[in-house]
């Protein structure tokens, strides 16, 4: 249906070998370099090193759907290591000390760039070009900028000074951004042009509710979840009863289920046409939902609204069954026929998936069924030179970091087609997941016993004293948490100073080795084989410098290069040399 | 009052943050464990400690993560077999193999990690100064050392423990398992004869010995002695040097 973009990552190389987590990322985080900061309780540090590649740590460490964290292998021996809790924690450390304000980034170009929608695509091309010192408008026709992160999720999972601190960020690096500008009626893609803007990139989402098309759907009482949660974020008072129906199984039905019962909804029911397996609603979110009462019907779509009075009386449902797998690779839901059922109910809001606004924009940089933009996939350019289009608007509803990725990749383009370079030239990847396990049917499976904690600090009330051991606690759990990673990827993923890494490899003295084979069995990781001669060979992108080998040669013909035994005796005798 | 100088050998992953290793290794509170920090305690051959008891340490600790969490998987139980044989070569010496152990903790359980400590620290005081520390070491129990080093360095019991968890939880190449009893059978004569042997090959480096007068300074039986110059001749370590008033006597020979 949409144009799924395919995630290139903005680095300069045909060929990057990176470990699992950061290739998931869209966004293209180092997650291995700012976990292995935060290894070594470096909180501030590690903040930083996110930011590198994308201005929001807080907002992602909250409600990004992490496919880092999926891709971790170390699922493989028990659970993934908690990245999203992580990277929440190191943000929240980081706020705790007041918010912290960048230098404004001096503009060494004078190209103008303007971007259309302060939706995350939106805001981190922004973030991106400034950072290269391009002076950047973005304009937004709601009042607060943030897009869908703004206005589309709740406030309890995504409170707003966190969006407000994160955007600050961003407009101290010097990146304007004008609210309450309607793209189509205060601005067009000429007067842009007029202005002096050199470059356009389009942002501007996918905010609209897609329609239940069933009969009853404009009665009082029905609503439309994007509207419904955009009007809770207002502060509009929204008018729903006791008894609420909320249609669809993403994450906008579960947030507008868990607003309702906010609002002081007695029951609220959640109508799926498919099964709890195919609900693409992140499943802690439906875990805490159903922790606070949300009720879940499976299996069943709506056929008709019935009102009274002008008021919704029942909803009339069919029951479904799973058929073939669609082009969504889930199962498509068919109808079984005379299987008419009723629910009462007095509000229902539909949550059934949103639509790019196109109503604005021009017909020409439509595709063939006017549903989104297209866009060349590797540059994000539309039909019309310099003018480009990212995020939802391209891809219909996706997530915060797909929309991340978007912008930085936008921002990519926008500074090679303002500085007359090709937009295409070396961009195109190819990604190679490291992982130094290559056999994980041999490696010990460990029991699950251990669940990331869901921490929340400042809720509690404690005196000053215990939040301050509170948060020493919090912040060791964390770093034995961050210690959980098997550090897939090769070294200098952290970017630390050579201080900071001790990465060591072990050597193998050809002559002495006699192909026993010991090494290859005690080495926890296959980074030692024996090679076509018979001899040891260390596989130097796999070894990650235990020793375990070289202290269990028979032949003692390994030896570690930096900390060797002989240095390691040396220290002995150091320290033993010390007076008593 | 005597204060045991005591090396510990903590991994990078289970080491407190905040402990000062860098300076003077010491734990604050701790001050007379001496850490050495390595990236795992799987690194640390067996060599390496019999030498730290030889320049005269009084106790050796090795701290880990607890099994089964481990940076490297299982290093942390590699380095348990390693521990556990070598306190077996350690007994057939005159060192006490309390001397040595292994314990677990996290980095977050600085307490526990403390705990360690003191209790290790009390133990060894107990135990008093290491017969190899101070300016005159115990001459007797530093040649024993030595010979448990060379073992410890030499490939047969290297390869026994390396394979340790291979043998018995996956079977030798004719898919055979072997049992732990039998294992640690195999393990316990292996060190006996290589102790042994190697204590003879040390000893005949030094001058030409008889059989009868290698048995009189091991206290063992002539035969036995006997048995073991056969298996060091034909390894090529030892041979004959000279035949006085009838008795062969044996020298050992420069490897090359």
């Amino acid at each position: 249906m949409f144009q799924k973009v395919t995630v290139v990552s903005q680095v300069f190389k045909n060929k990057r070998r990176l470990p699992p987590c950061r290739a998931a990322c869209p966004a293209d985080v180092n997650v291995q370099g700012y976990i292995a900061l935060l290894q070594q309780g470096k909180f501030e540090e590690s903040v930083e090193l996110i930011r590198k590649s994308m201005p929001f740590p807080a907002i992602c460490g909250r409600v990004c759907f992490s496919p880092c964290q999926d891709a971790c292998s170390r699922k493989n021996i028990d659970q993934p290591v908690g990245i999203r809790y992580l990277k929440r924690l190191a943000a929240d450390i980081e706020r705790e000390q007041g918010r912290i304000k960048p230098d404004p980034i001096s503009k060494t170009h004078s190209e103008k760039v303007a971007i259309v929608g302060a939706g995350p695509a939106g805001l981190s091309a922004a973030y991106e070009l400034a950072k290269l010192g391009y002076p950047v408008t973005v304009f937004e026709r709601m009042p607060e900028p943030g897009g869908m992160m703004q206005y589309g999720i709740p406030d309890y999972r995504l409170q707003k000074y966190v969006v407000a601190n994160e955007i600050a960020y961003i407009q101290d690096l010097g990146v304007e951004i004008k609210t309450g500008v309607e793209f189509g009626e205060d601005i067009q893609l000429d007067t842009l042009r007029n202005e002096g803007y050199k470059a356009i990139f389009i942002a501007n989402g996918a905010q609209v509710s897609r329609k239940l098309g069933i009969p009853g759907e404009d009665l009082k009482g029905v609503f439309h979840a994007v509207e419904f949660l955009r009007h809770v974020s207002l502060g509009k008072t929204v008018d729903i009863d006791e008894k609420v129906a909320v249609i669809g199984g993403g994450n906008s039905a579960i947030d507008a289920a868990c607003t309702s019962l906010r609002l002081g909804a007695k029951e609220v029911t959640i109508l799926y046409r498919r099964s709890r397996n195919e609900m693409p609603a992140l499943p802690h979110e439906i875990e805490a939902a159903k922790e606070e009462g949300v009720k879940f019907h499976f299996l069943v779509a709506p056929t008709q609204i019935i009102g009274e009075e002008g008021r919704i009386k029942i909803i009339e449902c069919l029951r479904m069954e799973l058929g073939e797998p669609d082009a969504s690779g889930r199962r498509r839901p068919v109808p079984v026929q005379g299987s008419e059922h009723t629910y009462e109910v007095d509000t229902v809001i539909a949550a059934i998936g949103q639509l790019p606004e196109t109503s604005c924009l021009p017909s020409i940089l439509l595709d063939e069924r006017a549903r989104a933009i297209s866009v060349d996939s590797l540059t994000l350019e539309t039909k019309i030179p310099g003018v480009f289009a990212g995020g939802d608007i391209v891809t219909g509803p996706a997530s915060i970091i797909e929309a991340v990725g978007a912008g930085k990749r936008v921002a990519v383009s926008i500074d090679r087609y303002l500085n007359g370079e090709d937009l295409r030239n070396g961009r195109e990847e190819e990604i190679e997941e490291t992982n130094w396990v290559q056999d994980w049917e041999k490696i010990t499976k460990k029991p699950e016993r251990y669940t990331a904690p869901h921490i929340d600090i400042g809720r509690q009330k404690v005196s000053f004293e215990e939040s301050e051991k509170l948060l020493a606690k919090i912040k060791e759990v964390a770093t034995f948490e961050a210690r959980r990673c098997l550090e897939c990827g090769l070294c200098t993923e952290c970017l630390g100073s050579g201080e900071l890494c001790e990465a060591d490899k072990a050597v193998v003295d050809e002559t002495l080795c006699t192909g026993c084979n010991v090494c290859a069995v005690v080495c926890p990781i296959g980074a030692i084989k024996k090679n076509e001669i018979g001899v040891a060979q260390v596989n130097e992108d796999l070894c990650k410098g235990c020793g375990t080998c070289s202290a269990s040669c028979p032949e003692r013909a390994i030896t570690m290069q930096k900390f060797t035994d002989a240095q390691i005796l040396t220290n002995v005798a150091a320290t033993l040399g010390e007076s008593r | 009052m005597f204060r045991p100088r005591i090396i510990g050998f903590v991994c990078n992953w289970s080491l407190p943050l905040g402990v000062d290793f860098a300076s003077t290794g010491t734990i604050h509170g701790y001050p007379k464990i001496r850490i050495i920090r390595v990236m795992c305690i799987g690194r640390i051959d067996p060599v390496i400690v019999l030498e730290t008891f030889a320049k005269g340490a009084d106790g050796v600790l090795v701290i880990g993560c607890h099994p089964p969490d481990c940076h490297f998987i299982e290093g942390n139980l590699q380095a348990e077999r390693k521990i556990r044989m070598l306190k077996q070569l350690i007994s057939r010496t005159g060192l006490e193999p309390e001397r040595l152990q292994l314990d677990w903790a996290y980095a977050s359980e600085i307490e526990r990690f403390a705990t360690i400590i003191d209790v290790f620290r009390n133990q060894v005081t107990a135990l008093g100064p290491s017969p190899l520390a101070g300016k005159k070491p115990d001459q007797g129990i530093m040649a024993e050392i030595m010979a448990a080093k060379a073992v410890a360095g030499d490939s047969r019991l290297r390869t026994l423990v390396g394979r340790e968890k291979e043998l018995i939880e996956e079977g030798n190449v004719y898919n055979e398992k072997v049992e732990q009893e039998e294992f640690d059978e195999v393990m316990n004569e292996s060190i006996d004869e290589e102790y042994v042997r190697s204590r003879i090959h040390l000893l005949v480096k030094d001058k030409p010995m008889s059989v009868e007068g290698l048995a009189k300074h091991l206290g063992l039986d002539p035969k036995k002695v006997l048995r073991h110059i056969v298996v060091l001749r034909q390894r090529g370590l030892v041979a004959l040097d000279r035949i006085e008033e009838e008795d062969p006597l044996y020298i050992a020979l420069e490897v090359t």
